[in-house]
């Protein structure tokens, strides 16, 4: 019953906000912000109450089931408290923009198709719930027009291309079992050859390997992340994509269940899965270092990222799954806070986001500085963000599990991390400040509530990593995983425990200590940033530009190793089926005259063949 | 409960009093090398006294904090590592957390800088992080090859397993990671060859540029931190630790001199050399090193 009611709010609610916008802008921002607020609020009151429920018969026989557990509990409250910070935030953001009616609707309407596709009991489900976010999403990306149009129809070809897949599996599913409720295909399938097993995870792999964009299958991950609106950037690329996370998780521990896909050979799904998770890990990392847009770079990371979870969720250790889980949940924190740090620059920087001719903010807007700060250190893993916690729980497993290149990977991952995104943090906030940027004002308040509201959380989560990793451990629990032994602050096991409150007290105390042994000093005097020392040379007014080219040593070792040779090869069939189709035009002129000879000739064929051959 | 907190309260000002005097006793050993006569060994000391009581400039909030934040980390980093057989935080997270943290002192330190609008500092830090993901690749090679071959990612298991097998760097395959772990030292250390970052003559003292009285000398008490942790975790690593803190302190001394007659001797890689350096022997060997390990143990 609340199930349906909860879908019903978040669709109708969409609707009624375009309606509303109609009439009156403040009405329809009030009636945004009331929905989403109220979806956190419905999915935090269903918590620990599993429902599973066919809502309706009649789909060519099939039941349309919603149902409820702790996996997707876990995703909705990340999906509904992530889209209501980004419909705040995007308060300002879009006020002055055309269309803005049509924006909430798309927004609030991706937000809704989330939640149903993490709410769907069945193939059927999931599968229209996919296809509204899939096409609702191509239309905020294309929502700036220019470049993002080009960008968004890369997504969506390429979505169509998993969706594609993805119905190839469901018709297979079906004629195969004659059912797709996902519990009790779940239940016929143990019984199924390995080979059909493999089949399975392989075409719906490709569905949701897309979504994730884990390599080679993430080309259009850069360009969509770039050019979309900063607030559904943050929505796209901390929920959307990670619904490839979700369906993963659905499809190697739900549908075909652990015991058929860890299997211990080295060529097995699994482990080739989490290959392919390095490697998206590697690569993406290194290619964010060259990167002098601030949203691309992040975009990168985003794949990056990706990497990990792919790497934890696949390698299949209750360690490993835990880290994969709560790392999406990290990364969807921290770097829905980046984007909504981008975005508020850019908001008051007239929509710049070249890292090249930024520069000194920190001073102007001082809370997007302590977002992009925490967000960085989210990302790279600095103890006491959360992206530490997880980043250690997939570390642990694989070091312990004799997977060291693996490990490797993952840690080398990290120190990227810190070049791409202290180039970030520096080139916008730090640094010299531009005289054209003297009178930025700091961001209004819209934006800056979400942006505390993300600080807080990662802190939170790295200081007390418990509180989600409870919820965590009861998901892989509930998948047949061994239970983990999950504290407040950490994880006991006799292999080695994780205590951040240590950590935590320790960093305190000695901070505190030397913020005494710094006050005792002589006190210092507070210069601009003109007045500094350049041993008798002149420091020259505006930019010095030694930023622009951060790592210039660096790029010019590796660059020549760092083409996406993968979007080259991706355009190369795009403009070979282009010109493919371009002969095809050529006989099908759209001239009825044409047409007309076709049948013509193509009857006179007929009639030659009966004649010769007679075989009519 | 009570040697606990005297553990850790002691460790860092031990450390603090190792670095100091590694920093007093470089100086020696240059000046010497130099046939010089040099500063005394206390000079440090008087510097940092001298120091507090200077004026300084300030360029605004995360100056001040980064500096705070960076000898913080360092302070805690300290305490992860075991000094002879005391480890205050020793079941707090293992090798990984080391690892992780110490990415807290030059990450607060590029902050701190970050906000000076120099040019020179932009350069040093351009330099320092470059540096470091070159010294990270074969660096993270051999505490994987350690951590595998054990089974374990807590640094005290490490260290009492050598007590009875003996001297890690003695030891088949792993000797090969020591090596490399003993070559990329001085870039660790930031000592001739790899002291681009820093590098006095060329782009004055870089992320230190602006940096003055207090600020300088918190830096220096950072830096004789560091001095002390990266020796430390090499000794506790592949010398087999210390059976109590004078035995360690003495492996420690050795390595750090013969570090020195490095630094004494050689110019100053640039970065790009640096770079090639590192990725090239210390990498391919340290790459050696964890395949056999793990070939051994499978």
């Amino acid at each position: 019953m609340s199930l349906e009611i909860l879908l019903i709010i978040a669709f109708g609610g969409a609707l009624l906000t375009y309606l509303v916008g109609k009439v009156s802008y403040k009405g329809r921002n009030f009636l945004a912000v009331v929905i989403s607020l109220v979806l956190i609020a419905f999915v935090a009151c269903l918590y620990g109450k599993p429902v599973e429920k066919t809502f309706y018969f009649g789909f060519f026989g099939l039941g349309l089931v919603l149902r409820l557990n702790t996996l997707s509990w876990f995703f909705a409250i990340a999906i509904s408290t992530l889209g209501a910070l980004s419909v705040i935030f995007s308060l300002s953001y879009v006020k002055d923009r055309e269309r803005t009616d049509f924006y909430y609707l798309m927004l609030l309407l991706v937000n809704a198709a989330m939640l149903g596709i993490v709410f769907s009991g069945d193939l059927v489900c999931f599968f229209i719930f996919w296809e509204i976010m899939s096409w609702s999403t191509f239309l905020l990306i294309s929502y700036n027009r220019g470049p993002a149009l080009a960008a968004g129809m890369k997504y969506i070809i390429m979505s169509l291309v998993g969706s594609l897949a993805m119905l190839i599996g469901m018709i297979s599913l079906y004629t195969g079992y004659g059912t797709l409720d996902i519990s009790q295909i779940a239940s016929a399938i143990t019984s199924a050859s390995s080979g059909y097993i493999l089949f399975i995870l392989i075409i719906f792999g490709i569905a949701f390997g897309i979504k994730n964009a884990v390599m080679p299958l993430h080309t259009w991950l850069p360009d969509s992340y770039a050019e979309a609106p900063s607030p559904f950037t943050a929505v796209l690329s901390g929920m959307l994509t990670r619904m490839g996370v979700y369906g993963f998780l659905l499809l190697m521990y739900v549908i075909v269940g652990l015991r058929n896909v860890i299997t211990p050979r080295l060529l097995s799904y699994h482990y080739i899965l989490a290959w392919l998770g390095a490697v998206t890990i590697v690569i993406p990392t290194f290619i964010a270092m060259l990167q002098n847009d601030a949203k691309k770079l992040l975009a990168w990371h985003g794949i990056g990222q990706g990497g990990y979870m792919i790497l934890g969720i696949a390698f299949g250790t209750s360690l490993g799954l835990a880290g994969g889980i709560f790392h999406t949940l990290n990364h969807a924190i921290y770097i829905v806070l980046l984007f909504m740090s981008v975005g508020a620059v850019q908001y008051r920087t007239g929509g710049e986001r070249d890292l090249n001719s930024l520069g000194g903010l920190i001073k102007k807007m001082p809370i997007a500085f302590v977002g992009g700060l925490l967000g960085i250190a989210g990302l790279m893993g600095v103890p006491l963000t959360n992206g530490f916690v997880s980043k250690w729980l997939i570390y642990k497993t694989l070091i312990l599990q004799r997977s060291p290149f693996l490990a490797f990977a993952a840690l080398i991952g990290t120190w990227g991390t810190i070049l791409s995104v202290y180039k970030f943090l520096h080139n916008m906030f730090l640094g010299q400040l531009p005289e054209k940027y003297e009178n930025v004002k700091p961001a209004p308040f819209s934006m800056q509530l979400p942006i505390i509201i993300l600080s807080a959380a990662i802190l939170l989560f790295g200081i007390l990593p418990g509180i989600p990793l409870k919820v965590i451990n009861a998901i892989g629990t509930s998948f047949g995983f061994e239970t983990l032994n999950v504290t407040l602050w950490g994880i006991t096991s006799e292999t080695g425990a994780l205590n951040t409150i240590n950590i935590f007290s320790a960093l305190l105390v000695a901070a505190i200590f030397v913020w005494i042994l710094f006050r005792l000093g002589a006190k210092s005097v507070p210069v601009s940033q003109e007045d500094s020392y350049a041993a008798g040379a002149h420091i020259p007014k505006d930019k010095y530009h030694y930023t622009a080219e951060f790592y210039n040593p660096l790029y010019r070792m590796i660059k020549p190793f760092l083409r996406d040779v993968i979007d080259e090869f991706y355009y190369r069939i795009a403009a070979s089926v282009q010109r493919l189709s371009d002969s095809v035009r050529r006989v099908y002129t759209g001239d009825v005259g044409y047409y007309v000879t076709y049948i013509i000739l193509f009857l006179a064929l007929l009639i030659l063949v009966q004649i010769k051959w007679k075989p009519w | 409960m009570v040697i606990k907190v005297i553990q850790v309260i002691l460790s860092p000002v031990l450390a603090l009093v190792v670095g100091i005097f590694f920093l007093g006793l470089a100086r020696k050993i240059m000046a010497r090398i130099h046939w010089r006569y040099g500063p005394p060994l206390i000079q440090p000391v008087i510097d940092m006294i001298r120091l507090f009581y200077q004026k300084s400039v300030s360029h605004g909030r995360m100056f001040d904090l980064g500096i705070v934040l960076s000898l913080a980390g360092s302070i805690v980093v300290v305490l992860f590592l075991p000094f002879g057989q005391m480890c205050p935080l020793s079941n707090s997270g293992g090798l990984l957390v080391i690892l992780y943290i110490m990415l807290l002192a030059p990450l607060g330190l590029a902050l701190s800088a970050g906000q000076g609008a120099n040019p020179n500092i932009s350069i040093g830090i351009s330099r320092k992080l470059i540096l470091s993901l070159g010294y990270e690749v074969p660096l993270l090679l051999v505490l994987l090859a350690v951590m595998t071959r054990y089974k374990t990612i807590s640094i005290m298991e490490v260290v009492s397993a050598q007590q009875s097998t003996g001297w890690l760097i003695t030891s088949w395959p792993l000797f090969l990671s020591g090596l490399s772990y003993f070559l990329i030292l001085p870039a660790i250390l930031g000592i001739r060859p790899f002291d681009m970052t820093s590098a006095p003559q060329e782009i004055s003292s870089g992320p230190m540029v602006e940096y003055g009285g207090k600020y300088l000398a918190l830096a220096t008490i950072e830096h004789a931190l560091v001095l002390f942790i990266s020796i430390a975790l090499f000794v506790n690593l592949f010398l087999g630790g210390g059976a109590n803190p004078i035995t360690f302190f003495i492996k420690m001394l050795v390595v750090f001199v013969l570090g020195v007659f490095i630094h004494a001797v050689f110019p100053r890689f640039r970065i790009e050399q640096a770079i090639k350096y590192l990725w090239k022997w210390p990498t391919l060997l340290a790459f050696l090193g964890l395949i056999i390990t793990l070939a051994i143990r499978s």
